[in-house]
């Protein structure tokens, strides 16, 4: 037991060590929270393009833009893609990493969540675009006031899910020298050479987020029902 | 009515398609131009970093786990990138992301003769010695190794490995294990193939003076060398583990290591340098 304190103490205390975790874990979390607002504004806006596309045969060269992205981004690893905008796009400049990540992760993110409301946009009947079309409406408006919002509450389990594989994924940004939770853990295995506790309670903190993230969007989704029929 | 609706849509995604692409423009369009001119060289930044005391403040770049990372720690206000290899910090060096890396001396010799746009600072900091690690306690196997390590040192074999790799006429021929020794067991050993000369990936072998000594004391204790590539700050933890019986890699005895593992006699003289763009 007293081996265990000691090592609770050199993994945690010392040298203000949690610090490393406490400050991974804010760098984690700006790159979750940001990343995820680029993706979902890319994955919407792609969805859109090609929801149109599929629907009304417009906006072609967007469509092949929108393809070639979804391709690209699908087709390697977000790892890779990290690598890439680190050392190769922002090559030769001075640039502030958690950008780069939040980039990275965005730009990554967004082909996902494209492709999720894609296929919620696509499941809403035909009936509710002509409904729009007899109430007047335009495409735009159809899409924006009927079709998106009850697409988004059939995606909403799958957008929740990207989020939390997206905050998951985070944690190859320590390749960049980015000090993420995971890296923060790395740091201090490296300094103490223990292996269990930094890796057990990075697990944990992690685990803790994404079980609070999971609550969340059942709530959000509880209060989505109200407006159910039945 | 549906065309401008159209046009709207188009507009809007236009707009934000050119935000995106925007973002990534901005950030790197500032040094466009330095970029163009400097491609070849790489170097945009130009180098602050003249001695030692001029790290205070500086970023500084290390490899995680290396003693490098202890001493850029102690640095004066200065901020210490932890990269998972040692080629990052370099690479990352030469772009101008970071103003210094803090290496041990021989791979930095490496980095910089392939590298002509970086150099070596003269002042360099404390001498430190190589040591074998294995697991606390394992001590016949210590004593086992350690007692190799004497004979070849003794009998010139080591000198002749290091000259295999180290100076003007370091040819990389690998030592040649001794096909007549009865092998008994494994001794799998843990390494980080990412620190020339001592050891890394030369047409998909692992080689260098760490592995060359390990094969040449594997011949003296009649053993079979089984070697275990992985990241520099897992190795400690893998001999801990019993995945790995001893770790080889460049490592220098620290206080914070010898609570951890027990050492051998030293095999290397090696010191920790400052490399920076030229």
């Amino acid at each position: 037991m007293d081996g265990f304190l000691q090592k609770l103490y050199d993994t945690f205390i010392v040298d203000n060590r949690w610090q490393y975790l406490t400050n991974g874990l804010k760098t984690t979390l700006i790159i979750t929270l940001f990343a995820v607002m680029i993706g979902m504004l890319l994955g919407f806006l792609v969805a859109v393009i090609r929801a149109t596309h599929d629907k009304t045969g417009r906006l072609k060269i967007l469509n092949f833009i929108s393809k070639i992205y979804l391709t690209v981004i699908r087709g390697t690893p977000v790892m890779v893609q990290l690598l890439i905008i680190y050392y190769v796009i922002f090559a030769s400049v001075r640039i502030d990493k958690t950008l780069v990540g939040i980039l990275a992760f965005g730009i990554n993110s967004g082909a996902y969540v494209a492709e999720i409301v894609r296929s919620g946009i696509m499941s809403i009947d035909n009936g509710q675009f002509e409904a729009g079309a007899s109430l007047g409406l335009n495409y735009t408006k159809t899409m924006l006031y009927i079709i998106i919002p009850q697409a988004f509450k059939n995606v909403l389990p799958a957008l929740a899910n990207e989020c939390i594989v997206l905050l998951k994924e985070t944690s190859v940004a320590g390749y960049i020298a980015l000090e993420d939770l995971t890296k923060g853990g790395d740091i201090i295995r490296s300094v103490t050479y223990e292996a269990f506790l930094p890796l057990i309670a990075v697990a944990l903190i992690y685990l803790i987020i994404v079980v609070g993230l999971s609550s969340l969007v059942g709530r959000l989704e509880r209060r989505l029902k109200k407006s159910d029929r039945g | 009515m549906k065309k401008t609706n159209k046009g709207i849509i188009a507009a809007c995604v236009a707009a934000a398609v050119l935000a995106v692409a925007g973002c990534g423009q901005t950030t790197s369009n500032t040094p466009a131009s330095e970029t163009a001119a400097q491609a070849p060289t790489g170097a945009v930044i130009p180098n602050t970093v003249f001695s030692a005391d001029d790290l205070v403040g500086k970023t500084i770049g290390t490899q995680l786990g290396t003693t490098g990372y202890i001493f850029a720690g102690d640095v004066e206000n200065a901020t210490v990138e932890a990269y998972n290899k040692a080629a990052d910090a370099i690479q990352a060096l030469k772009q101008g992301k970071i103003d210094a890396v803090i290496i041990d001396s021989e791979p930095a010799k490496v980095f910089v003769e392939k590298n002509n746009d970086l150099t070596i600072l003269s002042d360099p900091f404390a001498e430190e010695e190589y040591s074998i690690a294995y697991k606390i306690g394992n001590d016949e196997l210590g004593k086992k190794i350690d007692d190799a390590l004497t004979s070849l040192k003794s009998d010139g074999t080591l000198d002749s490995i290091v000259s295999h790799w180290i100076g003007d006429e370091a040819d990389h021929v690998p030592y040649t294990p001794d096909s007549s020794v009865a092998r008994n067991g494994k001794l799998v050993m843990a390494t980080n193939a990412e620190f020339p000369p001592y050891e890394s990936m030369e047409g998909g072998e692992i080689v260098g003076i760490d592995v060359d000594m390990m094969r040449a004391v594997c011949d003296r204790i009649g053993m079979e060398l089984e070697i275990e590539n992985m990241a520099f700050d897992s190795i400690i933890a893998a001999i801990n583990s019993g995945k790995a019986d001893v770790g080889v890699a460049g490592m220098s005895v620290t206080p914070e290591r010898q609570k951890n593992v027990s050492f051998t006699q030293g095999y290397a003289v090696s010191k920790q340098v400052i490399v920076v763009r030229k």
